[in-house]
């Protein structure tokens, strides 16, 4: 009789436990749509247009992480996709930090472009992530794989399956991990969508919005080669021609070089192109005064300060040094 | 002068930088004014990177970078190593949901 009733007891709480973990899932599972929004979106809405129902970059490089080092790994297979063949071990020193045993999220945008790439940071977009696969560019997102506590991890999505519901990616030592969308956001989640890129300055990335993109490339004048820098701009005003803050980096990397007849050229352009922008009207009279010709210098300045704008005060300073120039009678309308 | 980036070093020229970020004049000072990259550079030296390296790093950030360096360096997430184990184990509770939820 004990031991029936034992078994009894036994038998009732399981049957009490199934029930709570039936509930527990339910719960769970109810919260899965809310766990993964983009999940969800995606399945409702489909595909972004013109990206194909599955795609894989199979030639992307596959460097295996050693402890710790995911991020340099896959750095090393973003930039060697981009056409910057380098290997994790030469990127620990860029990126690594000790203390803390893996890598920044900040220092692995800064990585790239002390190789000549720009990188950017993509919007927290899951379609977005897939459309630039789509386009040839692998992503390298930020996903939190801990379970009671973080683990934070670098991985490379080098394609998708839309019907299988799944990404292709190069993670830590597994060369094609094949990771369901669901799962995959649900770790990426936990990064606020974390995701970045890196392209050649001549290629701008398809879901780039324009002013971060030229964000993007302002941070890479820092460090670039002048020619790559220029190369950016350059590929930049194709696109965006009448981003009149398109038109101030060109011309200063000009005037950086010490060229002084080209900046004023592509400022004349964009002035042309962006007739009230105080930027340009400030930079290409600063460029005329560097040049002694204070005198065309002043109305263009001149009309640069009648506009109240956030550079106001870098055109009220601008203006000082040129009418100064002129009361110290060492105006001169030499030149071209 | 290696923090100097060059078109701050041309007088009276407005940068792409500055045009470029969607930061207002007094955030633009409170970058230039209290972001010190020699300080970032220290503190990332003391996590460990050689001193040299810590310079070289901090020289390829923006202005705006710097800023969220330093104030994160300690919080920020470090991406580190792969967990495999914890993937797993999430792999097998989304198959156990969907599969009793199949036979709910």
């Amino acid at each position: 009789m004990i031991i029936a009733r034992g078994r009894q007891a036994v038998a009732g709480n399981a049957r009490l436990v199934a029930g709570v973990f039936m509930l527990a899932l339910g719960a769970l599972l109810g919260g899965c749509a809310s766990m993964a929004p983009q999940t969800r979106l995606l399945g409702q809405n489909g595909l972004p247009p013109g990206v194909p129902r599955h795609f894989e970059l199979k030639q992307v490089p596959f460097f295996p992480q050693d402890e710790y080092q995911c991020g340099p790994a896959a750095l090393a297979t973003a930039m060697s996709a981009a056409g910057v063949p380098v290997t994790p071990q030469q990127l620990v020193p860029e990126v690594y930090l000790p203390e803390r045993k893996g890598s920044l999220q900040i220092e692995m945008l800064a990585s790239a472009r002390r190789h000549g790439l720009v990188p950017y940071q993509l919007a927290p977009s899951f379609s977005d992530v897939l459309t630039e696969v789509a386009a040839g560019t692998p992503v390298i997102v930020l996903q939190n794989l801990g379970f009671a506590s973080d683990s934070w991890h670098y991985a490379v999505v080098v394609g998708y399956n839309y019907d299988r519901g799944g990404l292709i990616l190069r993670s830590g030592e597994t060369e094609r991990e094949i990771m369901p969308f669901i799962l995959s956001e649900m770790v990426w989640r936990r990064s606020g969508y974390w995701a970045m890129l890196v392209v050649p300055p001549d290629r701008i990335p398809v879901t780039a919005e324009q002013n971060r993109w030229l964000a993007a490339l302002a941070a890479f004048e820092r460090v670039g080669e002048r020619p790559r820098v220029q190369l950016g701009y350059q590929t930049f005003l194709k696109r965006w021609p009448d981003n009149a803050n398109g038109w101030v980096g060109p011309a200063n990397t000009y005037s950086a070089a010490g060229d002084l007849t080209e900046p004023a050229r592509v400022r004349r352009e964009g002035l042309a192109r962006a007739p009230d922008s105080p930027v340009v009207l400030n930079n290409l009279a600063q460029t005329l005064s560097d040049q002694g010709r204070d005198q065309e210098a002043l109305p263009l300045i001149d009309r640069a300060a009648a506009s109240e704008g956030p550079f106001a005060e870098e055109v009220k300073k601008t203006r000082a040094a040129i009418v100064a120039k002129l009361n110290g009678g060492r105006s001169s309308a030499s030149g071209n | 002068m290696i923090w100097t980036p060059y078109e701050f070093a041309q007088a009276g020229m407005i940068g792409t930088d500055q045009v470029a970020s969607a930061a207002t004049q007094a955030d633009r000072n409170t970058v230039l004014g209290f972001v010190n990259r020699a300080d970032v550079a220290n503190r990332l030296q003391a996590m460990g990177v050689d001193p040299k390296l810590a310079q070289e790093r901090i020289a390829s950030l923006s202005d705006q970078e710097v800023k969220s360096l330093a104030s994160q360096i300690n919080s920020a997430p470090a991406g580190a190593m792969s967990d495999a184990w914890a993937v797993i184990l999430i792999i097998a509770i989304v198959i156990g949901v969907w599969y009793l939820w199949k036979r709910m």
